[in-house]
């Protein structure tokens, strides 16, 4: 049986979009992880407290401490990998013309991921997430524009 | 390809009988993977006939920016008419 749509329907379909369909793009995903990296400072700094002190409590402290160290560095490599996929895949020239320290500010950012993951230090944790903040309002920005 | 066409338009196009110009609509083999058709505009025609193509809403267009210049044997249709959704059927430019 065929229906009457199945028969007007065309037959060939065309593609205006990539590979992938536009506006799958979100700045959130860089966003939960830098919070993860400031917050995982603040657990890594209690810990650090614990860690090492004698007593019961020394090995569960060890491995909070240890578990802490490995979340920031795991969320810190996510949140320079979802800013990279950002800054390449998502922003166009037209989106540079419009912002021209794009570049500078993702260069920065992208920075900031590594100099978390190589310090325990609240200030570039604060930092990143300010820098991922003003990405995502350019990101919102430009959503809002098109 | 928005505000000109949007997802899920029911569209007629017809075979070439000339050149590419620009400005036309075109159906186009997608030089990344000969399977997948697409529509963009055409923006120029370079001098040796390979058409420059672009989508209408530049920010968001995978196009010849991204696959370079298209030659024109991949060109192999124009899109002319739609005839779904009801409320904008016509022509299309």
């Amino acid at each position: 049986m065929f229906s009457i749509r199945s028969l007007l329907a065309p037959r060939l379909t065309v593609h205006a979009h990539c590979d992938i369909p536009c506006g799958i793009y979100d700045p959130n995903a860089a966003k939960v992880a830098s919070d993860t990296v400031a917050k995982m400072v603040e657990k890594i700094d209690a810990a650090a407290q614990g860690a090492w002190q004698r007593g019961p409590d020394a090995m569960t402290h060890q491995n909070n401490l240890v578990r802490s160290i490995a979340v920031k560095e795991e969320h810190a490599q996510i949140c320079k990998r979802e800013l990279l996929i950002l800054w390449t895949d998502y922003f166009k020239p037209e989106h540079l013309e419009k912002y021209p320290q794009l570049h500078e500010t993702f260069w920065k950012a992208a920075k900031l991921c590594s100099k978390n993951k190589q310090s325990v230090d609240a200030q570039a944790a604060a930092d990143l997430q300010a820098a991922v903040k003003e990405i995502s309002d350019i990101f919102w920005a430009t959503k809002q524009a098109a | 390809m928005e505000p000109t066409l949007r997802e899920g338009d029911w569209l007629v196009a017809v075979a070439p009988w000339r050149r590419p110009r620009a400005g036309d609509l075109v159906v186009l083999r997608d030089p990344r993977d000969a399977r997948r058709l697409l529509v963009k505009r055409v923006r120029a025609v370079r001098a040796d006939g390979a058409c420059e193509v672009a989508g209408d809403e530049p920010a968001r267009s995978t196009d010849s920016r991204a696959f370079g210049p298209v030659p024109p044997g991949e060109v192999v249709a124009w899109v002319a008419f739609r005839y779904a959704p009801l409320g904008r059927i016509g022509r299309v430019r």
